[in-house]
């Protein structure tokens, strides 16, 4: 009994650094995994309302980057009013459609916190469950893809971006529709990685890249890069490619959520067909 | 500003803001993680023991992952740090030990001996943090080059910090 309280003050110190150091891991290695949407980050109240204050004072010094893709896109948009058209025929019908049904609704948001040098990197964004954010919704911008929201509160969200080792997007390719999943690999910030393509499939660089639609987050067509490089080993069955992205992650300032009204409808019926098979 | 206890809470708190709300933002590239903050543990008194260390080192830890999204990273790593803070300080000891009312600072101890204390500790608080945030060891040299070049760039800073908010104590 002696030895073991001699035992116990000799190592007490570094019983308690690890003791601490396990709960610090335990806490974050909870944070990675996101479907505990409980946790502690920029979209706490505390927190999120320092982060608000920030932006405010910081958001003016990037205006002029950020009006500029706002009036590329307004331009875009603008030759699709109905104005725009020279009307070729002296009357114009109007249909009510009953063939086409809105799927996708697009919830406008301002990033006001960002990383992109980590190996996870993380937009804290303005919005939340109060204007309608759920998690697991897909984000994207003007120029692209962006990633996919991993947690509310009530008036901020967190999105995971594509720089992130944890997440994969579902790619295809635009010439001919063969698809791939897309994934980084932790170090340049403007080339995520392919892997796993057959040899066979034909294809260029600089061929377009967008997203494939069909996994409820993002809707089909989403630019996402071009083919920059193909990298192929000797030996090996298939080859990799680097895809180098539209969206300059460094400089995003407003982005949309993407929300699919059919979510629901298409993950339940998923999960009766995964359910029948068992 | 006399008891110590007011002083140093106005620097932790002074240097979680500065850590959470500019230094976080400073991302140039993606080799580039400053961080500021270990300067709270390494500028704590000489004789501080290890205990009263850690707890320092919990709370700041937790204090400026609140700012980031992996919630438990930088209080690892600065655990880490206040860990091996006080066998370095006996390991790098003068010959007739340290002067209690001096403290661990560069007009204090000297550019020399603050250069290699400094950049021990903060060699292995970086390469904890990149370890443990990336966890894959076929990307060994990524976190290698990290820890490098943001160790340059935190003992900058931390220098810069330490003429800007510290004077030499009175001998």
């Amino acid at each position: 009994m002696q030895n073991l309280f001699q035992f116990l003050k000799k190592f007490r110190n570094f019983l308690l650094f690890i003791i601490l150091q396990t709960f610090v891991l335990g806490l974050f290695i909870n944070s990675k995994d996101f479907h505990r949407s409980q946790m502690t980050n920029t979209s706490s109240t505390v927190v999120g309302w320092f982060i608000e204050k920030r932006y405010n004072i910081t958001k003016h010094f990037n205006l002029s980057a950020a009006n500029d893709s706002l009036v590329a896109a307004n331009a875009a948009l603008k030759a699709q009013l109905p104005e725009s058209f020279y009307p070729l025929q002296g009357s114009i019908f109007y249909v009510n459609d009953t063939l086409k049904k809105q799927q996708f609704q697009y919830i406008p948001a301002t990033v006001i916190n960002s990383s992109n040098n980590k190996i996870n990197n993380y937009f804290t964004l303005n919005q939340g469950s109060a204007q309608g954010i759920e998690i697991g919704m897909g984000v994207i911008s003007d120029n692209g893809l962006i990633g996919q929201i991993i947690d509310v509160s009530e008036y901020y969200s967190i999105v995971m971006t594509v720089l992130s080792d944890d997440i994969k997007v579902n790619v295809k390719l635009a010439k001919n529709n063969e698809y791939w999943l897309l994934n980084w690999n932790g170090k340049n910030n403007e080339i995520a990685q392919i892997e796993d393509v057959k040899r066979d499939v034909p294809f260029e660089i600089g061929d377009r890249v967008i997203t494939r639609g069909g996994d409820t987050q993002f809707p089909e067509g989403i630019a996402v890069g071009t083919i920059d490089e193909i990298v192929s080993e000797d030996g090996e069955q298939t080859i990799s490619l680097n895809i180098r992205l539209d969206v300059n992650y460094n400089a995003v300032y407003h982005v949309y959520v993407v929300k699919n009204l059919m979510r629901q409808q298409q993950l339940e019926i998923e999960e009766r067909i995964l359910s029948e098979d068992q | 500003m006399n008891s110590p206890w007011i002083k140093y809470s106005a620097y932790f708190v002074l240097i979680v803001l500065i850590q959470g709300l500019v230094i976080q933002n400073i991302q140039i590239n993606e080799y580039l993680n400053p961080m500021i903050y270990p300067v709270m543990i390494l500028l704590l008194p000489f004789e501080l023991n290890v205990l009263a260390t850690l707890l320092v080192a919990l709370v700041l830890g937790l204090s400026v992952d609140a700012f980031g999204n992996g919630f438990g990273l930088n209080a690892s790593a600065t655990l880490v740090l206040a860990y091996l803070r006080p066998p370095l300080l006996k390991l790098i000891k003068p010959r007739d030990g340290y002067d209690t009312t001096l403290l661990p600072t560069i007009h204090d101890m000297g550019k020399l001996w603050f250069l290699s204390y400094a950049t021990l500790l903060l060699f292995i608080h970086h390469l904890w943090f990149f370890t443990v945030e990336i966890f894959r060891f076929d990307l060994f040299f990524l976190i290698l080059s990290k820890t490098i070049s943001s160790v340059v760039f935190s003992l900058l800073l931390i220098i810069l910090f330490q003429y800007i908010f510290y004077k030499p104590s009175k001998k």
